[in-house]
């Protein structure tokens, strides 16, 4: 029998939260990075960014993050907002023209809290960003 | 001259930075993350995050060939678009195997009295800087 979560809408152990996808391009990492503040070259400077190892522009890591924030926000709205917990690491990087998509699943209950293990990958399946995050439940 | 994360030892401390928030930069920061979900009236944990990198990125430079290898990040309430918010940051550890250094940062955004509105902890990666001449 599927054990439902209390405080989840619903969601029980297993379930797949809404993904969030988006298509990147210079024009959004530039943005974020003017909402940043975080002017690095590696992310703003084509012509610079062609000479490190990544051979171009590459994402901010906090601006691939804040998919997978949108994804708890949409799935658990206030008990993301008022008290979630995140912990990953970042294991590749998006460029201009990727899609990257968030998806979550909830594995366990924990000290009064879901765990969901999360994850953000491109449109090859590379991932980008993976870990846990939890919300309060009640 | 900003100085460079390079230079810092561990437990080094950042000054304290105080942040107005304001709708305008809670929309300019939802349009970049293109967030449809989180309502206007407050702010996501991220934007939070970004917040308190901006400050650490006020008071030393990234070295170059900096990679972020990992986040840590809680949040403890909602936070309106229009609350001030104080910056911590301190560095927490720092190791160096194989010519990198591993750097752990403790970052908090508190509000006006102190009560932790988020904290985490970022850890990066950057090639460890060469010996300085005795």
């Amino acid at each position: 029998m599927t054990q439902r979560i209390a405080g989840t809408r619903n969601y029980a152990f297993g379930d797949e939260l809404p993904p969030v996808i988006k298509v990147l391009n210079q024009d959004k990492i530039n943005r974020y990075a003017e909402a940043s503040g975080d002017h690095n070259p590696l992310h703003t400077d084509p012509a610079f960014a062609a000479t490190t190892q990544f051979g171009g522009t590459i994402a901010h890591g906090m601006l691939v993050l804040a998919y997978m924030s949108e994804m708890m926000t949409k799935a658990f709205s206030d008990a993301w907002l008022m008290g979630g917990r995140l912990k990953v690491r970042f294991r590749g990087v998006a460029r201009p023209g990727d899609t990257v998509t968030a998806r979550g699943r909830i594995v366990r209950a924990e000290g009064g809290r879901a765990v969901c293990e999360v994850e953000c990958r491109n449109q090859l399946g590379d991932v980008l960003v993976s870990g846990s995050a939890e919300v309060a439940i009640r | 001259m900003t100085v460079s994360l390079a230079d810092l030892p561990k437990g080094h401390e950042f000054a304290e930075t105080r942040f107005k928030l304001t709708p305008k930069w809670a929309a300019g920061y939802r349009a970049a993350v293109e967030d449809e979900t989180t309502p206007p009236s407050t702010v996501s944990p991220l934007s939070l995050g970004a917040v308190a990198f901006r400050a650490l990125l006020d008071q030393a430079a990234l070295p170059d060939g900096a990679i972020h290898v990992s986040q840590e990040l809680s949040s403890f309430r909602t936070v309106e678009p229009t609350e001030g918010v104080v910056v911590r940051a301190r560095i927490g550890s720092r190791g160096e195997r194989a010519g990198w250094v591993l750097m752990g940062i403790e970052l908090e955004v508190a509000e006006g009295s102190g009560d932790a509105l988020m904290n985490g902890r970022a850890t990066i990666t950057f090639p460890s800087p060469p010996d300085q001449p005795e």
